[in-house]
C-alpha cells in the first residue's frame, strides 16, 4: 500500500512466454565501453542472451530497436548470467553464462558505426567448462586475496562446491549435511563464503579451509572424510536464523564495516562479519527479492526490498524511506548507472517484463470506479419520494386488505380410520385410534413455494407436518392427506388443529414473490381420545347445566356413541378416555338438567363442551332459536385451585432441579479444572481420588438431568390438565353470567395466555398479571385502586395465594355485576404526554473500524466457519 | 516449457519454488517422487528424492501458511478452564481484564462508545479486540450472538479446522505425509529434514500432538542448543494451552539468541495469562535490542489500546508511523482516536490517505462520511455514504451505514429520514441495539411513550453493556411520573457508566424526591 508508483523510465517485455529468476539479470559495463554507462543483460531459461542499453528519449517511452545490442539464443537454457573479471591477463569485463552443465565465458564487444543503428555488437566465447554436475548458482570474486582478476564457485544442485580458475578447475567441495541449495554468496573480507543451508542456518566457509580439505570429487569420499585424519571441511561460523533465505548479499560501503545481508522468507537480517546479528526486521509481506545498495548516512546501509504485493520498499536500516508500487513483481533488482540518470532501479519479472524505473512522487493516487450513480433530476425525485412515503403511511396506519387468493381447507373425516395410522403412541391403551384429515390448497393465481404446516397442540400428534408443493399454477388445486392421533398419555385440552400454508406472489417490482399466509382451522371427534363405556354413579366431580328445552335423548345427540339397539330411553352414558379416567353424562328425566359427572375435574371439559355444542347445533336445526344453557351453581374453584397448586409445585421443583444442577456443573468444572492442572504438573502427584469425585459428579449431573426431564414431562401433563380445567372454568363464568362472545374471548385471553409455559415466563405470573390488570380497571371498585402500579417484570412468584385470591374476587365481582371490557380503559389509564426534548440522543458511532483486506481477512472467514459449526 | 530445453526437474522446483509458485512446485516434485529411487541412492545420505520430499513439504506448508502470532482464537474451554488466573481483583492498571481500570485517563463512553467487553472502540478489527472475557460458563452463554459479537467461539480451533481441511481438498489421494506411519525418532535425528517436516505438521496438518513429539525429540537430538526447536516447543505448548511451559521454553530460546519471533511469542503467552504489564516490560526490552521494530512498537500500542490508555496508545501508534509510514493500522488508530477526541478534520486526513494507499472498503467510506459530517463538509457526506452502500459487503455493514445516516439526518433536523433510516438499519441488522435505542427517541419526541418503552427494553437486553438505553429509560420514566421505575433504570445506567453526569443528576433529584414523600 502506497501513495506512490514506481515511475517508468524505460521498459521492454523479452520473448513469449520464457521464464526467468533471480539469477537472470546482471548489470555492468559488459562490453568495455569505459563511459561508465551499464548495460542490463538478461539471460531466459529458453536460451535467450539479451543486452539491453536502454537510453529513452524522454522517460517512459517504448523500447527502441537500437536499445537491443544483441540477442543470441544459446543452445541451453541460461541459470545465472554474471560480468567479472574472468579472463586471464586481462582486467576486462567478460561475462559468465552458466548453463546447467556448462560454463561459458563470453567477450562482448561491438564496432561502432557511421550512426547509431549502425553499431554491431557480438559475443566471443572465451572459454568454457562442461561441469559433471548439474549447476545451481555461482559467486564470484578474489578468491584467496589475488589481485585484479576473479574466480568463479559454482554450486551444483547436489551440494558440492566447483571452483574454477579462470581457465582451470581448481577442485570441488561437498558442502556438509547437504539437501538442497541455498543462495551463495562470497565475502571478501574474510575470504569465505556464506550461504544458508537447509538446517536454516547461515553458514560461512573460508576459502582457505576449502581449499586445504581433502579433495572430494566423489561424494563416498566424504563419508570416508569423518572416518580418516583427513582435514575435514570446518565451517568457520554458523548462525540459526530459524528460516530458509532467498538471497544473500555482502557489502562494504563504509571502510572497514562489511555487513551480510540476508533476506529470509519472513524476516530481513544484517549479520556483522562474526556471524552475529548486527539488526533484523520482521517483514510483514513475501519479499520477492533485494539488493543493498549504498549508504546515503553514515553507518546505515539503503537497502531495496522488493515483495510479492508488487511493491518496492526502501529501508534505510530498519526504518521504511519510501514505497512505491511496481507493475509487477520482480524475481530480481538492481541498481544502474546510465548515461545521464544514475541510481536507476532495475526490475526483472518471471515473465519476461524488464523495467528501467526512478522513484518520484507521481502519485498512483486510487480511482475509485464510479458509483452507479444516475443523473438527478429533483423534481422526479421529489415525486418519487413523496410516492413512496406515501406508501409507508398507509403501510403504517391501515391494515392491508389482501385480496385473497389462496384458500386453504381442512376436511375431517366423520369416522375414525379403519386401520389406526397411529404411530410411537405413548399411550397405555391398546388401540389408539385414528382420524383422517384432508387438507386441500386450492389457489387462483400463480403461487411461489407454497408449503403446507399443520399443527395439533400435544398430546395429539399429526402423522406428517410438513408439506412442500412445486409452485401452483393458476386456478389449481393441491391436497394431502394425514391422519391425527393421541400420541402422549394425557388427555388433550383441546380437540381441534390449525392449517397454515405460505406462498409467494411475485409482483411486477419482486420477482422473488411477497409472502403471504393462508391458514384454517379443523376439529376433530371425541371419539379420538375416548369410547363409550359403563356409566358409573359415583363420581368426585359433578356439574349441572340447565336448559330451557326439554332435555333431548342421547340417542339423538349422541349417535356416535350408543348403540340404538338399547333402546332409546337411555339417560346415562359413559365415556372412557384413552388414558383411562372415566366421565357419565347423566340426563334428568324430569328437569331440564344435565350432569356431567367425573373422578377428575379436567376430564369434565371435553364432554361439556362436546355437550353444549351438541345441543347447540340439535337446537339450531329445529329452528329454535332461544336455547340457552346455564349454569347455577357455584364455580368449582376449590379444585381449580389444587390443579393451579400441582402445576405451580412442578415449577418450583424444575426451578431447584435446575439450581442443583447449575451447581453440580460447577463443581463438576472445578474438578475438572483441578484435574487437568494435576495432569499437567511436570512431577506426577497422587490423584487423592479426584477422579472418584468425578465420576461421582458426573453421575449426580446425569441423575439430576433426568430427574428435570421426568420433572418436565410432568409439567407438561400438569399444564395440559390446567389448561383443560381452565376452559370448564371459562365455559362455567360464561355460562352462569351468560355473558356475551366479547366478554368470552376476553376471558380466554386472561386465562389462557400462553400455548405453552416455560420456566422464565409461566402461567402464574401472566393470569396473576392479566387478572389483576381486569380488576384494576373494568372491574374496579373505586378509582382508588386505578392507581396501583405493575410491577414491570413479569417473574415467577413465591406462591399462588395471590393468585387464587384474585381469581376469587375476580368472581365475586363479577357476580356483583362486573362487566368485562376494554373500552373504558383509555379513560382510566393516566394520560402519558411526555413534554418534547427530554432525551438525548446518545453518539453511538459503533462503525469506526478499518480492516485491512489482507491480514483480517482470514478471521472474518474463521468466524464463519465458527458461526456455521455452532448451529446445532 | 523452459523444462524442455533441458532444466533438471529439481531445478525447475526449487525454482518455482523461490518465486512463490507452489503448485507447480508441489507438482514437479511430486513427478519426482514418483519415480523410484536407485538402490544406491537409497543408500546414499543425500538423494534427490530426499530434496524432493523436503522440497514439496516446504511448498504444502507455505501455501497453508499463517503466521502463528497472528493466530489468536481464545476458545470457550481456554476461559473456563483457565487454572491460570492469579489475582481474582487485579490491582487497577495489570490486567486486562478489568477494562474499567485505566489509568491514562481513557475516553468517557459519553464519546467514544464501548464494545461488550468494556473496551473503547477501536479503530482496526484485530481478532483479540472482539473477544471478551465472561467470568462464568453461564454468563459465556448467555451473551447475546450477535454479527459482531463478543461472545468467545465454541471451539478453540475453528480457524484450524479449516486450514486442515481446504489442504485436504488440494489432495484427493489422501495425504501427501501419512503421520500415523511416521517414524519420528528416525527424523528427528535428520536436522535438515526434521525442521521442514516440524513445519509441515504443524501448519499444514495441524496436528500438534504429533509435532510436538518431534520437536521434543529434535531438541533432544541437537542437545538443547537450537534455539529454533524451543520456540516451536513453546508454539505447540501455546496451542495446548500449556502456558507456563510454554513461557519457560521461549525464555530459554531468547537466552540462546534474541529473535524479534520469540520476543512476540513470548509477549502473547503474557497476555493470555493476564500480565500486560511484563508483556509491555518484554516489549521494550525488545526494543533496546531491536530498535525501531515496527511489530514490537505495534504491540506495546494494542496492550494500551486494550488498556484502556488511549493516549499512550496514540503516541505509540505514532511511533509506528515514524518507522513505517504505511501501516494501515497505525493511521487508522490514531484516525479514529482523532475523530473521538473531537477533530474530525483531523481524522479526515488520516482516512483520505488511507484512501489514497488504495484501502477501498465499506468502513473507510463510511468513517470518511462521519468525518466529512463532523467537520461540517456536508456535500461529501452522502456520496460518501452512498460508496459505502454500494461497496457493503453484508448485511451488518449495510445496517452500520443506514445507523450513520441516520445519525447524519438526526443532526440535519430530519427526523423523517432519521426514522427511515433508524428502520433499514434494523432491517438489515436487527440486532442493531443503538438503531432501537435512537429510534425509541424518536418515537418518545412523537409521544409515542409504549413504543419507545419497547424498543428501549430491546435496545437494553441486546447490549447490556450500553447506558444509553437505562438512562433512556429512567428520563421516560421520570418524565411520566414513574419515579420508581426510573430509579432502577438510572442505577442501572450508573453500573454501565459511573461517571455519566446526567444519570447522577437524576438520581439526586429522585432521590430528593424520595425524601420528601
Amino acid at each position: 500500500m502506497s501513495l506512490f508508483k514506481a515511475r517508468d523510465w524505460w521498459s521492454a517485455v523479452l520473448g513469449e512466454k520464457e521464464e526467468f529468476d533471480q539469477g537472470c539479470l546482471c548489470v555492468a559495463d559488459v562490453d568495455n565501453s569505459g563511459s561508465g554507462q551499464d548495460k542490463v543483460i538478461v539471460g531466459s531459461y529458453m536460451g535467450y542472451l539479451r543486452i539491453f542499453n536502454p537510453h529513452p528519449v524522454k522517460p517512459g517511452d517504448e523500447v527502441q530497436p537500437e536499445d537491443l545490442l544483441l540477442e543470441v539464443q544459446l543452445r541451453e537454457p541460461i541459470l545465472q548470467v554474471e560480468v567479472g573479471k574472468f579472463v586471464s591477463g586481462t582486467e576486462g569485463l567478460h561475462l559468465a553464462v552458466l548453463h546447467c552443465r556448462k560454463l561459458c565465458v563470453y567477450a562482448v564487444a561491438g564496432t561502432q558505426g557511421n550512426v547509431e543503428h549502425g553499431n554491431q555488437y557480438q559475443i566471443k566465447l572465451m572459454y568454457e567448462h562442461n561441469l559433471q554436475r548439474t549447476a545451481c548458482n555461482m559467486t564470484y570474486g578474489p578468491f584467496g586475496g589475488v589481485k585484479g582478476r576473479d574466480l568463479i564457485c559454482i554450486q551444483s544442485m547436489d551440494g558440492m562446491l566447483m571452483l574454477f580458475e579462470q581457465e582451470s578447475y581448481a577442485f570441488g567441495r561437498f558442502l556438509p549435511g547437504f539437501l538442497l541449495p541455498g543462495p551463495l554468496a562470497y565475502s571478501s573480507r574474510t575470504d569465505s563464503f556464506i550461504t544458508v543451508s537447509s538446517c536454516q542456518q547461515v553458514e560461512s566457509y573460508k576459502y582457505q579451509v576449502l581449499a586445504f580439505a581433502t579433495d572430494a570429487d566423489e561424494r563416498q569420499d566424504t563419508e570416508q572424510q569423518k572416518l580418516s585424519s583427513g582435514k575435514r571441511l570446518v565451517v568457520d561460523w554458523v548462525l540459526n536464523i530459524g528460516e530458509q533465505a532467498l538471497d544473500i548479499c555482502v557489502v562494504s560501503f563504509n571502510q572497514g564495516v562489511s555487513s551480510v545481508f540476508v533476506l529470509g522468507e519472513r524476516n530481513f537480517f544484517c549479520l556483522k562479519d562474526n556471524g552475529q546479528i548486527r539488526f533484523m526486521k520482521k517483514l510483514d509481506y513475501s519479499p520477492s527479492c533485494f539488493i543493498p545498495y549504498c549508504s546515503v548516512q553514515e553507518g546505515t546501509t539503503n537497502t531495496l526490498i522488493a515483495n510479492h504485493n508488487k511493491m518496492l520498499n526502501v529501508y534505510q536500516d530498519v526504518t521504511l524511506k519510501w514505497a512505491t508500487q511496481l507493475p509487477h513483481i520482480p524475481v530480481s533488482v538492481k541498481v544502474a548507472n546510465f548515461q545521464d540518470l544514475k541510481g536507476v532501479i532495475v526490475t526483472l519479472s518471471d515473465d519476461g517484463h524488464l523495467q528501467c524505473s526512478y522513484l518520484g512522487t507521481d502519485p498512483s493516487l486510487f480511482q475509485a470506479p464510479k458509483v452507479d450513480s444516475r443523473e438527478i433530476n429533483y423534481e422526479e425525485m421529489n415525486a418519487e419520494m413523496k410516492e413512496l412515503q406515501k406508501i409507508i403511511r398507509e403501510a403504517t396506519k391501515t391494515q392491508v386488505i389482501v385480496t385473497v387468493t389462496v384458500t386453504v381447507t381442512a376436511e375431517v373425516s366423520p369416522d375414525l380410520d379403519e386401520e389406526s395410522q397411529a404411530t410411537d403412541s405413548e399411550v397405555k391403551a391398546g388401540a389408539v385410534p385414528s382420524v383422517t384429515v384432508k387438507v386441500t390448497i386450492q389457489s387462483r393465481v400463480a403461487a411461489q413455494k407454497p408449503s403446507l404446516a399443520v399443527c395439533v397442540q400435544a398430546p395429539l400428534a399429526v402423522t406428517c407436518d410438513q408439506f412442500v408443493f412445486d409452485d401452483l399454477e393458476p386456478d389449481s388445486s393441491e391436497s394431502v392427506v394425514l391422519s391425527v392421533f393421541l400420541k402422549e398419555n394425557c388427555s388433550p385440552s383441546e380437540l381441534e388443529g390449525t392449517c397454515m400454508v405460505s406462498y409467494n406472489i411475485p409482483t411486477e417490482l419482486n420477482p422473488e414473490g411477497i409472502p403471504r399466509v393462508a391458514q384454517c382451522n379443523f376439529s376433530l371427534p371425541l371419539k379420538l381420545v375416548c369410547f363409550p363405556a359403563q356409566a358409573s354413579k359415583a363420581a368426585n366431580h359433578k356439574l349441572t347445566i340447565d336448559t330451557n328445552k326439554p332435555p333431548i335423548s342421547f340417542v339423538t345427540i349422541f349417535p356416535d356413541f350408543i348403540d340404538p339397539s338399547e333402546g332409546d330411553q337411555t339417560n346415562a352414558l359413559g365415556f372412557q378416555f384413552l388414558t383411562g379416567s372415566k366421565t357419565t353424562l347423566l340426563a334428568s328425566k324430569t328437569s331440564q338438567r344435565y350432569r356431567i359427572q367425573s373422578d377428575q375435574l379436567e376430564d369434565l371439559w371435553l364432554v361439556t363442551k362436546e355437550l353444549i355444542h351438541r345441543l347447540e347445533v340439535h337446537f339450531k336445526k329445529q329452528n329454535c332459536k332461544d336455547f340457552a344453557c346455564t349454569f347455577s351453581g357455584s364455580i368449582p374453584l376449590q379444585e381449580y385451585f389444587e390443579l393451579i397448586d400441582r402445576h405451580f409445585e412442578l415449577r418450583v421443583n424444575a426451578e431447584k432441579l435446575q439450581e442443583l444442577l447449575s451447581e453440580r456443573a460447577v463443581q463438576f468444572r472445578a474438578i475438572e479444572r483441578r484435574l487437568l492442572t494435576r495432569f499437567k504438573d511436570k512431577t506426577p502427584a497422587p490423584l487423592q481420588h479426584l477422579d472418584t469425585l468425578l465420576e461421582g459428579t458426573f453421575r449426580e449431573v446425569i441423575a439430576l438431568a433426568d430427574a428435570a426431564e421426568e420433572n418436565q414431562a410432568n409439567m407438561f401433563q400438569a399444564f395440559t390438565k390446567l389448561k383443560s380445567a381452565t376452559h370448564l372454568v371459562i365455559v362455567l363464568i360464561s355460562l352462569w353470567q351468560k355473558l356475551s362472545p366479547d366478554q368470552v374471548a376476553i376471558l380466554e385471553a386472561t386465562f389462557l395466555p400462553l400455548a405453552e409455559d416455560t420456566q422464565e415466563l409461566g402461567w402464574e405470573e401472566t393470569v396473576d398479571a392479566a387478572v389483576s390488570y381486569l380488576l384494576r380497571t373494568c372491574l374496579s371498585k373505586s378509582s382508588k385502586e386505578q392507581a396501583l402500579t405493575l410491577s414491570s417484570q413479569l417473574c415467577m412468584p413465591k406462591d399462588t395465594s395471590r393468585l387464587k385470591k384474585n381469581i376469587t374476587v375476580f368472581c365475586d365481582r363479577l357476580a356483583k355485576g362486573g362487566r368485562l371490557s376494554l373500552s373504558t380503559d383509555s379513560a382510566t389509564q393516566q394520560a402519558a404526554v411526555i413534554p418534547s426534548g427530554c432525551a438525548t440522543i446518545p453518539e453511538s458511532d459503533l462503525e469506526e473500524r478499518t480492516v485491512i483486506p489482507g491480514s483480517t481477512a482470514m478471521f472474518s472467514s474463521n468466524g464463519q466457519i465458527t458461526k456455521q459449526k455452532s448451529k446445532p | 516449457p523452459a523444462g524442455e530445453m533441458g532444466l533438471e526437474p529439481l531445478f525447475q522446483a526449487w525454482s518455482y519454488f523461490r518465486r512463490r509458485k507452489f503448485r507447480e512446485c508441489a507438482d514437479v516434485c511430486s513427478q519426482l517422487l514418483e519415480r523410484p529411487p536407485s538402490e544406491q541412492e537409497l543408500d546414499s545420505e543425500y538423494t534427490v528424492f530426499q530434496a524432493a520430499w523436503n522440497l514439496k513439504t516446504r511448498a504444502l506448508t507455505e501455501m497453508v501458511y499463517v503466521d502463528e502470532i497472528d493466530m489468536d482464537q481464545e476458545g470457550i474451554a481456554e476461559m473456563i478452564l483457565d487454572e491460570n488466573a492469579i489475582a481474582q481483583v487485579a490491582r487497577p492498571g495489570t490486567s486486562l481484564k478489568l477494562p474499567g481500570t485505566s489509568q491514562g485517563g481513557g475516553p468517557s463512553p459519553a464519546v467514544r462508545p464501548v464494545t461488550q467487553s468494556g473496551r473503547p472502540i477501536t479503530g482496526f478489527v484485530r481478532p483479540s479486540t472482539q473477544s471478551g472475557r465472561p467470568s462464568t460458563m453461564e454468563q459465556a452463554i448467555r451473551t447475546p450472538r450477535t454479527a459482531l459479537t463478543a461472545r468467545p467461539i465454541t471451539s478453540a480451533s475453528g480457524g484450524n479446522v479449516r486450514l486442515g481441511t481446504a489442504s485436504m481438498l488440494t489432495n484427493p489421494d489422501g495425504p501427501f505425509i501419512n503421520l500415523s506411519r511416521l517414524n519420528l525418532t528416525k527424523y528427528a535425528q535428520k536436522p535438515k529434514l526434521a525442521k521442514a517436516l516440524f513445519e509441515y505438521i504443524f501448519h499444514h496438518e495441524n496436528d500438534v500432538k504429533n509435532a510436538l513429539d518431534l520437536a521434543a525429540l529434535a531438541t533432544e537430538n541437537a542437545q538443547f542448543k537450537d534455539w529454533w526447536w524451543k520456540v516451536q516447543i513453546g508454539k505447540c505448548y501455546y496451542r495446548l494451552g500449556l502456558y507456563r511451559e510454554a513461557e519457560k521454553q521461549f525464555k530459554s530460546a531468547l537466552k540462546q539468541q534474541d529473535m524479534v519471533d520469540t520476543i512476540l511469542y513470548l509477549a502473547k503467552v503474557y497476555l493470555r495469562l493476564d500480565q500486560p504489564v511484563t508483556a509491555l516490560n518484554l516489549f521494550k526490552q525488545g526494543l533496546d535490542r531491536f530498535p525501531g521494530e515496527v511489530t514490537l512498537i505495534c504491540g506495546i500500542a494494542r496492550i494500551y489500546e486494550e488498556m484502556n490508555n488511549i493516549n499512550s496508545a496514540a503516541e505509540f501508534y505514532k511511533d509506528v508511523l515514524k518507522q513505517d509510514n504505511t501501516h494501515v493500522e497505525a493511521i487508522a488508530c490514531i484516525g479514529s482516536n482523532h475523530f473521538y477526541s473531537d477533530q474530525p478534520e483531523i481524522a479526515l486526513r488520516f482516512y483520505r490517505r488511507l484512501l489514497q494507499m488504495g484501502v477501498y472498503n465499506c468502513q473507510l467510506f463510511n468513517n470518511l462520511g462521519l468525518c466529512c459530517f463532523y467537520a461540517q463538509q456536508y456535500d461529501m457526506t452522502l456520496s460518501s455514504f452512498e460508496r459505502a452502500l454500494f461497496l457493503a459487503e453484508n448485511e451488518e455493514e449495510t445496517a452500520d451505514v443506514w445507523y450513520n445516516l441516520g445519525h447524519v439526518a438526526v443532526g440535519i433536523g430530519d427526523l423523517n429520514l432519521a426514522y427511515q433510516c433508524f428502520k433499514l438499519a434494523l432491517v438489515n441488522n436487527n440486532d442493531y441495539a443503538e438503531a432501537y435505542n435512537n429510534l425509541a427517541v424518536l418515537e418518545m419526541r412523537k409521544g409515542h411513550t409504549e413504543q419507545a418503552r419497547a424498543l428501549l427494553q430491546t435496545a437494553s437486553s441486546l447490549a447490556p453493556h450500553m447506558y444509553e438505553p437505562h438512562f433512556n429509560v429512567a428520563i421516560l420514566s421520570e418524565k411520566v411520573g414513574d419515579l420508581q421505575r426510573s430509579y432502577t433504570a438510572a442505577q442501572k445506567s450508573e453500573e454501565a457508566f459511573p461517571g455519566h453526569v446526567d444519570t447522577q443528576q437524576l438520581l439526586k433529584q429522585l432521590k430528593e424526591h424520595f425524601a420528601m414523600l
